[in-house]
């Protein structure tokens, strides 16, 4: 091994080790020499010479840039706005000159790589599809069960990942190759980064490199592949093709099944023929609502219905409205709001063998959908309420309780949500205590019980049935309702 | 994944006549051990990945049935003998039928087969009635590689469209010729399972330096 230099586009140097860790189709990658970074050059002898993929590269690292902050030439409002989304991207920080043409990007977060497991598994990076996968899902469950985490983690990296392309559409971006291989995921913490962000189509400079990964091609682009390039009917990835692969991830991690997967064979002679129909002018939702010919053949598989009130309707318009018309699709910012709303249902399964160990409440049936066990206790549920205008309360939204959940800003006020610069600091917790259910008081200044007795930081209210709580006088402060289910 | 039940069958036909001995027969062992480490620690390819070999030499065998990638045992591998590329044709062409499944109206088959076959001499058997057949039936992408300076690119030519070469047997370049053989099989596992022409040729990562395509 020999210590090599890498001079930068702004006239820097970078000091890299010349063994290469990584070797993908594009590029070929090698650690600096302190291995915070990685050096990243393309294998495309032209690439640097490529007038359009310089300006794009240009373009990624600076004025769309959610990672830096706009007064040093990037998009984020604020350096907190630009910290919050590089924990989200592994963004490219510099463009490489010599010795040849390429990035720099930051090492993935060491949560990114496996920490258990044999030689072929530990150390490797947690590439979705080693969750996915059905193989190597089993290999995990029995060479490194630890590494599959909870269930309300992959919720967790839901919404993370959904952040990220919810981000990318905000600017106009699109990453057009969405799949497990581009969002690496850590379902022992729950957090997702999105990877190889130097392929994004820039709107109007660069179309997409690629057409998708297997599985996550929306259909359109699919089933209009024959068509030459240039052909007006031929639909290109976009943030309407992303908006599709992100619908099948966040199906995937929720059910862990592909929700265009089920026991329908298209015609065809080919696994190749057959794919092209299955995933695209023939895909039908494994669980739509009329056609059952694709349902899946698992008889104890969860349905998407178990996921609340918010979550199967986007499914809905994802898998079967917009399946094959695109613009019907929900957008990313349309799944993280609905994803963050159903994050405040979920409840710990009563049952502590529970594979999945969480799960979306549901006051009527009152069950685990995972493993069938049915809520010991009364499950308290605060419907929340906001004042739309002077003596006019209305609900929008509830939050299901359990013990040692924060009770957070965007609980306590209406009209704000947990962004990237978001006040996260506690409100308040609760707690199952001597028999009853308590919401202690830690940061609201005017926490009013329905008798009209303040309930100062340090101290607790009970949460009884049919009591309401004022969270805060302030405006925009909510009224919850307690009911206990 | 994308779908669960279909593979992507993996053929390695590897000659081991007398020529190989010593050195590039040892290059290959590694190359064989080589490639199956790297498509273990690729997920995608673990996904769907099998692999088989068959060798030949003054006869032909499959000396490893399409097996998944982590119960795979490396074969031993020996040289000596004459060039049986027809026989090992022949046997390429049952294996293909006995462990491919086919996709029907009833059954979701395996991907098309990945075909790599090496070679570093002139066949000596009869291998051209072999060749045709393989290529009407277009049972694989095969992918042939002229080994160093006695392998006649000709041959290969009748049997597939894609063939490369290396001008070499030294062992760095048989390990890039794995390595590329890696790559391949890790873009082909991932890439969209692309209809248009029934012929067209699978699209594989570009080849290292010491390997050149044959047009």
């Amino acid at each position: 091994m020999s210590v090599e230099t890498a001079t930068l586009k702004n006239g820097k140097t970078l000091q890299f080790n010349s063994d290469m860790i990584g070797d993908g189709a594009m590029k070929e990658v090698y650690f600096t020499t302190d291995r915070k970074k990685v050096v990243c050059f393309f294998k495309d002898p032209q690439a640097g010479s490529d007038r359009l993929r310089v300006q794009r590269l240009d373009f990624i690292l600076g004025k769309y840039n959610p990672t830096l902050p706009r007064d040093a030439g990037g998009a984020a409002s604020s350096a907190g706005d630009a910290a919050f989304y590089s924990n989200l991207f592994c963004w490219p920080t510099d463009i490489v000159t010599q010795p040849r043409f390429g990035i720099v990007t930051a090492t993935y977060p060491n949560n990114f790589f496996f920490e258990t497991g044999p030689d072929f598994i530990k150390g490797k990076e947690k590439n979705g599809v080693r969750f996915l996968g059905r193989r190597n899902r089993q290999l995990l469950e029995k060479l490194a069960p630890r590494e599959l985490g909870t269930w309300i983690n992959y919720f967790k990296l839901c919404i993370t990942m959904t952040r990220a392309v919810a981000r990318l559409h905000l600017a106009g971006l699109s990453h057009s190759d969405l799949s497990p291989n581009n969002v690496l995921v850590d379902p022992v913490g729950g957090s997702s980064i999105v990877i190889d962000i130097d392929s994004l189509v820039v709107p109007g400079l660069f179309p997409p490199d690629v057409l998708g990964t297997k599985g996550y091609i929306a259909p359109e682009v699919l089933s209009t592949l024959p068509l030459k390039f240039d052909d007006p009917k031929r639909q290109h990835p976009s943030a309407r093709t992303d908006e599709h692969a992100l619908a099948v991830l966040i199906y995937q991690y929720l059910l862990l099944r592909h929700p265009l997967d089920g026991r329908r064979i298209p015609p065809g002679n080919t696994a190749e023929e057959q794919d092209a129909l299955q995933y695209g002018s023939q895909a039908i939702f494994c669980e739509h609502p009329t056609d059952d010919s694709n349902r899946v053949e698992e008889p104890n598989s969860v349905p998407n219905t178990c996921l609340g009130p918010l979550l199967p309707d986007l499914f809905k318009r994802a898998f079967v409205d917009g399946l094959h018309q695109p613009h019907r699709r929900p957008s990313a910012n349309e799944w993280l709001k609905a994803l963050i709303k159903t994050w405040d249902l979920l409840t710990p399964c009563a049952n502590a063998q529970c594979p999945q160990k969480w799960h979306v409440f549901d006051a009527q049936k009152r069950q685990c959908p995972f493993c069938g066990t049915v809520a010991r206790q009364p499950v308290p549920v605060l419907r929340l309420r906001y004042e739309a205008k002077p003596g006019q309360w209305l609900a929008d939204g509830q939050l299901v309780v359990y013990d040692k959940l924060y009770l957070m800003k965007w609980h306590a006020f209406a009209r704000l949500f947990p962004g990237p610069e978001t006040d996260r600091t506690p409100q308040g917790y609760f707690a199952w205590h001597e028999g009853q259910w308590l919401l202690i008081n830690q940061n609201l200044t005017s926490l009013t019980t329905s008798a009209g007795n303040r309930v100062p930081p340090g101290q607790a209210v009970a949460l009884t049935h049919g009591s309401q709580i004022r969270l805060s006088q302030e405006p925009n402060g909510r009224i919850v309702e307690v009911q206990l289910q | 994944m994308a779908d669960m039940g279909r593979r992507l069958p993996v053929y390695l036909l590897l000659d081991c006549s007398g020529s190989m001995a010593g050195e590039p027969i040892e290059a290959i062992r590694q190359g064989v051990r080589a490639l199956l480490s790297d498509l273990r620690g690729d997920p995608q390819a673990l996904e769907t990945a099998y692999l088989s070999v068959i060798t030949f030499s003054s006869s032909a065998q499959q000396v490893v049935p399409l097996t998944e990638l982590l119960s795979f045992q490396e074969p031993p591998l020996a040289a000596g003998g004459s060039t049986a590329l027809g026989e090992a044709l022949k046997v390429l062409e049952k294996c293909l039928d006995s462990e491919v499944r086919k996709s029907t109206p009833t059954q979701k088959g395996d991907w098309k087969p990945l075909i790599f076959l090496m070679t570093d001499g002139q066949p000596t058997d009869n291998w051209e009635t072999q060749a045709n057949i393989l290529k009407q039936k277009r049972v694989g992408n095969i992918i042939a590689c002229a080994a160093g300076p006695g392998a006649d690119t000709n041959v290969l030519k009748k049997v597939t469209e894609i063939v490369v070469q290396i001008t070499n047997l030294n062992p760095d370049d048989l390990k890039a010729f794995f390595k590329w053989v890696s790559s391949s099989v890790k873009s082909t596992s991932q890439s969209v399972g692309q209809t248009p022409a029934e012929n067209t040729p699978v699209a594989l990562p570009p080849p290292p330096p010491q390997i050149t395509i044959v047009p």
